[in-house]
């Protein structure tokens, strides 16, 4: 079976969905740039703050883009948070300016953004939270965690799919059927709940970054039999194949003929079923997140942001707590438009 | 037949030794245990008359022992401070949080988990069957194209907050009550008309949040598998012989779309149970999702141990179900020699 | 002196307790209950509890009607013996003590209690309530070593030792201690009170001495617990509402056919209050609780699915359920929370480390500390500025408050603080401005939190930004109630967080319990409480002379004669506090909503809190009743 990318029309709609992503990616490493706050910026003036729109009119004539101001003021009756917009004050957007004061990467200090509020002004793209932070910097932030949480979980699982279901396949014998049996054993674990047991059982002492951790390596951990079932039956058959029989014959060792002859034969299929288990991943990580089992603060991820939806009356008054789910559904069905196409591409129906 | 099915019963037997011990580890992985976690929180409250009590029950379920002798202890391998009681002679455990028997909690619960989670698997086939035909049979068309994207944004949605917000506007726009399952006013009557209607109106709302999630999936088997076949050989003959499309349509679909049901009975049977675990914790259902999450959460070990275990029985016995089912429906695949088939 | 006090508890208590009903009160018949039970003059004491409702600002009200309210677990069932608040003696809405199961106590010298119970006082079930029950509780109760392997509950030991339990007569008790006990009465009053007495008629089928053996096997096995001990242990829940056999006093009986999710409560057919209308009390017949998750608990309050709920619902939901009034037709009170501060951070002065523990024991360090939070702004930015920013210690509406204990080095001035630092020493600092220890350590604050609340986690994100201003930077770590109480108690927590003193309501005759070092799981002095419980065998030995100080008055409180004398030590002891910082307070009376839904009688102002107040208890649920069952023409 050749299997190289074959010109069908399915796969350019998977090269449009991976630009979407790549866009999102861009967010993991330039997180503190794209974003006009830090992340921890607290606005102690606009709590519950409503998105600002961007103008680029005022009065009929442009100006460019910018936001009206806000007025804050505090219902007692009620309990509530008002804001006004203020059509006289124009809050003309900076680009590549120096705003907030951030560390890059946490390591270098900097001011640069790509686009920071007026001078003394605001920009509340997707509003604020309870503490007043900027939503839409904390889905920038929050990208980070949950774009790669998937990623290193999928890593985890397909290096432990391979080598597991490689060995497997390539030598069968008691090796097989001793790595079937662990298979067979973590396949009948239920998957959700038993997430649910590992993440209750991670230490709530750990810092962010080890609970990061922690949940990529119980996402993997979890993930791999599928893959090593996959990865084995399909060296079972790749064996049987001429060329690799000739490579045995030849004295390869085992490792290179897996290596160099069999590995290139599934590889494709290999990335499109590990694509296809990044979204997973991803929503995995989120409903973690809200049952209070996965990340906390400080960390931010789409998850811990999502959180704050789930009084659902609250949602009711300042719905702009909902817009994490925007970035949440766009990532996931642009990984499962670009798995799908990059399945067609290695298995093409035609 | 029988004597394979016999066979893939004794191997079941070390499988689940070492799954109970697995869950076992994991349930006791966190620090502390239900007492300590109950008796600080007592002291917390004021309510610290109590902790005698909580002492006694940590004695009387040996949690002072050491980790192996406790899991003998659950399982019935080692004597506990009553001699052998543990699973094996058919004791499931006690819950703390609830202060019954296992049994009596988990049991109550399990009529609206089975029917919660067949009704949404039900709604999965009924929706994923035509959507997967049609767009095999109009690959890259439109109509494709926008069934996928409708199949896939359910699975998108993060499934909490779909349900969330479908409870909110079913409690604003038809006035249900929001969560449970049934009207206040049914609840602890004897069933009647009204009540099964209450009990029908709440579990839509529930199974198409998670049914929406799983269709994707099937529309994705369904249309890669009908791809498959309608490429084969003998579809183009009967084509070419002059077959109407429809009617190939109607007599390969069904047939090929057998394989993946049978083959998913396996996950369908654990699925029965665990398929709605996040989604009862939010719509406030009284299934066994919820008990899951409380007891875990309080480290209400037993009782969390006992739903994992009763899951993964569940899941080894669909296995072999579908392994069955499978080799009796397909001959190519022989039983026995499971490495073989694809 | 000592005869002072024995005359003024009497008087106390003689002249609270409810007038006889000796003048002619005409009983009246509930409505609806059940047949074959007597008539309700045999039902009630010889001597009932009068209750005045006009006396009280509330009105006469009608029996019946089913309330609904929501509880987030299955366990919190036991709340309806919380808020039934059915106590030997009790505390009023004034937090003044009464006889209330029982007819009179005689207090002499706190050493000897006299219980007198009402003559033909009834348990549910309709048998008797007498001496029996706590001869029964005390004697094969407490003191059963199977039972009970700790033997008798700290209340009832004074210096290690019980009392001396005498049965007068079928409606007389008497505890006997060498030693006064002034917290006896007052543990008989808490929210969860140690029931010293029991059902004996109900509970002796399943006792070893009394018992059927093969009854009591047979119901183990159906039970499946092993051995009698557990089995008595089980069916003897007075308070958890878990077993609805068990005879009780509360108001409320636990239904047998309640089921999992839902527990229903019905009217006590033999409660020993009544109205001075001759009602039988309760006038709610029935209430039922839902256990629904208590994330939902907000959004079912604002459904209207709930008639009275307090619990699952927080400052931050008011202004949901404030929108929701106008289409629910329901009306959120905001009851004032009872506690000394709604977040306190609590510096441990007995850390082991000797640097931070020399500098947690310097005022001027816990003064910069307290002067380096904005206040103003965690109230404004978490509760809309409707809480007050002030120190952890009593709330202005208890009689002890004064204005400068809410107030003392409780503005947020920076430059002070840092002053107070630079005097300390703390004057080198590291290259982002955080001041460095003696040893050269940073003056890094590692904050331990249980994280189960937001508003915590909250208004500590702002006060580590003020501190950065002052040099202190501080770490905040998520914990485990019981771990951080372990690490208090081995002196390895540096600071924690919790929420400010239980009761913030005190009077000078409730004990200081919570103001000195007396207990072990005070966070911020676990070791010297260790010491003081534990008579000296385990934990530290206070070194730090205000600890010191504080326990001398609380010894000097047990052992008081007058109120002038508590009210005096009580004074001292806050003036401590006040002075010392010893916990830095945040923000208080931060008000909590209580949704009530066509009801009557439940105050529009209260306070709300577990001990004292057992949240509805001295709000006396007894009283609430539903709107609609009042006749129309009184409109």
């Amino acid at each position: 079976m050749e299997n190289h990318l074959v010109e069908v029309p399915q796969t350019q709609a998977g090269c449009r969905v991976s630009i979407v992503l790549f866009f999102f990616y861009l967010c993991v490493p330039f997180a503190e740039i794209i974003a006009p706050y830090p992340v921890a910026k607290r606005n102690v003036d606009f709590l519950f703050a409503p998105p600002q729109a961007i103008h680029l009119f005022h009065e009929g004539k442009l100006v460019g883009p910018f936001v009206y101001g806000l007025n804050p003021s505090v219902d007692l009756e009620n309990l509530k948070w008002i804001y006004e917009t203020d059509t006289t004050k124009v809050q003309k957007l900076r680009f590549f300016c120096e705003g907030e004061p951030y560390k890059f990467w946490g390591l270098f200090p900097a001011k640069f953004h790509v686009v920071c509020p007026a001078k003394d002004g605001t920009l509340f793209i997707a509003g604020t939270d309870r503490l007043g932070r900027d939503q839409y910097s904390g889905l920038v932030y929050g990208a980070r965690l949950s774009l790669t949480i998937g990623l290193v979980g999928v890593s985890i699982s397909m290096v432990l799919g391979v080598l597991l279901g490689g060995l497997a396949g390539f030598f069968g014998g008691w090796i097989d059927s001793s790595i079937q049996r662990v298979i067979e054993i973590m396949r009948s674990l239920p998957e959700l709940p038993l997430w649910m047991a590992l993440s209750a059982a991670l230490p709530i002492t750990w810092s962010p970054v080890w609970i990061y951790f922690g949940l990529t390596v119980i996402l993997g951990l979890l993930d791999w039999p599928g893959l090593a079932r996959a990865v084995r039956s399909k060296l079972l058959s790749l064996r049987e194949e001429e060329y690799a029989k000739a490579a045995a014959l030849m004295g390869a060792s085992p490792s290179r003929i897996i290596v160099k002859h069999l590995l290139p034969g599934f590889t494709s299929h290999l990335v499109a079923s590990a694509t296809l288990s990044v979204p997973a991943m991803i929503l995995g990580e989120t409903a973690l997140s809200f049952l209070n089992l996965g990340l906390r603060r400080p960390a931010v991820s789409w998850g811990v942001l999502l959180n704050e939806a789930q009084n659902i009356s609250v949602v009711t008054i300042y719905p702009w707590l909902m817009a994490p789910v925007i970035p949440i559904i766009i990532v996931v069905l642009a990984f499962n438009f670009m798995g799908d196409g990059l399945r067609d591409a290695a298995d093409p129906y035609k | 037949m029988l004597n394979y099915i016999l066979r893939r019963l004794l191997v079941m037997i070390p499988t689940l030794a070492a799954i109970s011990f697995l869950i076992f580890f994991i349930i006791e992985l966190p620090e502390g245990d239900y007492i300590s976690n109950q008796i600080s929180m007592l002291r917390s409250t004021g309510e610290s008359a109590s902790i005698g009590r909580l002492e006694f029950l940590r004695k009387e379920f040996a949690l002072d022992r050491p980790f192996v002798e406790r899991y003998g202890i659950w399982v019935g391998l080692w004597p506990g401070p009553n001699g052998f009681d543990g699973l094996i002679q058919g004791n499931w455990g006690w819950s703390f949080e609830y202060d019954q028997p296992v049994g009596e909690v988990v049991g109550p619960t399990l009529p609206l988990t089975i029917a919660l989670n067949l009704a949404t698997i039900l709604f999965i086939y009924c929706v994923a069957f035509p959507i997967g035909i049609y767009s095999a049979t109009h690959q890259y068309s439109v109509g494709d194209y926008s069934f996928t994207l409708i199949g896939y944004l359910g699975l998108a949605t993060p499934n909490f907050l779909l349900a969330l917000v479908l409870m909110y506007l079913a409690n604003s726009w038809f006035g249900l009550t929001v969560g449970g399952i049934m009207e206040e006013r049914y609840i602890g009557e004897p069933m009647s008309g009204g009540k099964a209607l209450s009990i029908v109106a709440h579990l839509v709302v529930p199974v198409i949040v998670i049914g929406t999630s799983g269709t994707a999936a099937m529309i994705r088997r369904l249309r890669a598998n009908l791809l498959d076949e309608l490429f084969k050989q003998y579809v183009t003959t009967a084509r070419s012989k002059g077959m109407r499309e429809s009617k190939l349509l109607v007599k390969y679909p069904l047939r090929v779309a057998l394989n993946p049901f049978i083959a998913d009975i396996g996950n369908l049977i654990p699925s029965l149970v665990s398929g709605s675990v996040i989604v009862s914790v939010v719509l406030n259902l009284p299934t066994v999702g919820p008990v899951l999450l409380g007891a875990l959460q309080s480290q209400d070990q037993f009782l969390a141990g006992f739903i994992l275990l009763f899951v993964s029985i569940l899941t080894l016995i669909g296995m072999l179900v579908s392994d069955v089912l499978l080799g009796y429906l397909d001959p190519r695949i022989r039983l026995g020699k499971e490495g073989v088939r694809q | 002196m000592i005869t002072r006090r024995f005359l003024n508890a009497a008087l106390v208590l003689a002249a609270l307790a409810f007038p006889s009903t000796s003048f002619a009160l005409v009983l009246k018949e509930t409505p609806g209950i059940p047949p074959g039970l007597p008539p309700v003059v045999d039902r009630i004491p010889k001597e009932p509890l009068v209750t005045y409702p006009e006396d009280m600002g509330r009105v006469i009200g009608v029996q019946g009607g089913s309330l609904h309210t929501l509880i987030s677990r299955p366990k919190d069932v036991r709340l309806i013996n919380v808020w039934g608040y059915a106590r030997l003696v009790g505390y009023n809405e004034n937090l003044e003590l009464n006889p209330d199961i029982l007819e009179s106590v005689d207090n002499h010298y706190d050493k000897v209690f006299t219980l007198h119970l009402r003559e033909g006082h009834k348990w549910s079930d309709g048998s008797s309530f007498t001496a029996e029950d706590f001869r029964f509780w005390f004697e094969d109760v407490a003191l059963n070593d199977e039972l009970n392997p700790i033997g008798l509950p700290g209340f009832m030991l004074v210096d290690g030792e019980g009392p001396e339990f005498t049965v007068i007569d079928e409606t007389a008790v008497r505890f006997e201690w060498h030693e006064p006990n002034p917290l006896f009465l007052q543990e008989l009053a808490k929210a969860r009170p140690p029931f010293i007495y029991r059902p004996a008629a109900y509970m002796k089928q399943f006792h070893e001495k009394y018992g059927n053996p093969e009854f009591i096997r047979q119901i183990a096995r159906i039970e499946k617990v092993r051995g009698w001990a557990p089995l008595f242990n089980r069916m003897d829940d007075m308070y958890g509402a878990s077993n609805p056999h068990i005879p009780t006093l509360q108001p409320w009986v636990p239904r047998t056919a309640s089921g999992e999710r839902r527990a229903v409560m019905e009217r006590n057919p033999f409660f020993h209050r009544v109205d001075n209308a001759g009602q039988q009390l309760p006038y709610i017949n029935r209430i039922i609780m839902d256990v629904v998750d208590g994330k939902l608990i907000p959004a079912k309050t604002l459904a209207g699915e709930s008639d009275l709920q307090a619990r699952g619902l927080g400052f931050s939901d008011i202004s949901v359920l404030k929108r929701g009034e106008q289409t629910q037709d329901y009306d959120t009170r905001l009851w004032l929370n009872s506690k000394g501060s709604e977040i306190s951070i609590l510096p441990n002065l007995s850390v082991k480390d000797p640097v931070w523990r020399k500098l947690m024991q310097d005022r001027r360090f816990r003064h910069a500390l307290s002067l380096g939070i904005d206040r103003e702004l965690i109230n404004k930015v978490l509760y809309f500025g409707l809480g007050r920013a002030g120190n952890d210690t009593v709330l202005n509406i208890s009689p002890l408050f004064q204005p400068d204990f809410q107030t003392a080095w409780a503005e947020f001035n920076p430059d002070l603080a840092n002053q107070l630092l630079d005097d300390i020493g703390l004057t080198d600092r590291r290259g982002d401005g955080v001041r460095l220890l003696e040893d050269g350590r940073p003056l890094q604050l590692i904050i331990e939190i249980t994280g189960e609340s937001s508003e915590q986690d909250d208004a500590l994100e702002l006060v580590a930004e003020t501190w950065q201003e002052i040099g202190v930077s501080a770490f905040i770590r998520p914990s485990q109630r019981d771990t951080i109480r372990a690490r208090a108690l081995s002196g390895a927590l540096m600071m924690s967080v919790w929420s400010g003193f239980e009761n913030g309501v005190p009077t000078a005759d409730m004990p200081p319990v919570d103001y000195a070092p007396t207990r072990e799981d005070f966070l911020s002095w676990a070791p010297w409480g260790n010491y003081y419980e534990s008579d000296g065998h385990a934990g530290v030995r206070p070194d730090w002379p205000p600890a010191i100080r504080l326990i001398e008055l609380f010894d000097q409180w047990l052992v008081s004669s007058s109120f002038e004398e508590r009210d005096m030590i009580w004074e001292q002891i806050l003036q401590i506090h006040a002075d010392e910082t010893i916990h830095i307070g945040l923000v208080n009376g931060v008000r909590h909503p209580v949704v009530v839904k066509g009801l009557l009688n439940v105050p529009e102002m209260g306070i709300y809190g577990w001990d004292p107040g057992a949240q509805f208890g001295i709000h006396r649920m007894d009283l609430f009743f539903f709107k609609d069952l009042l006749p129309d023409e009184d409109s």
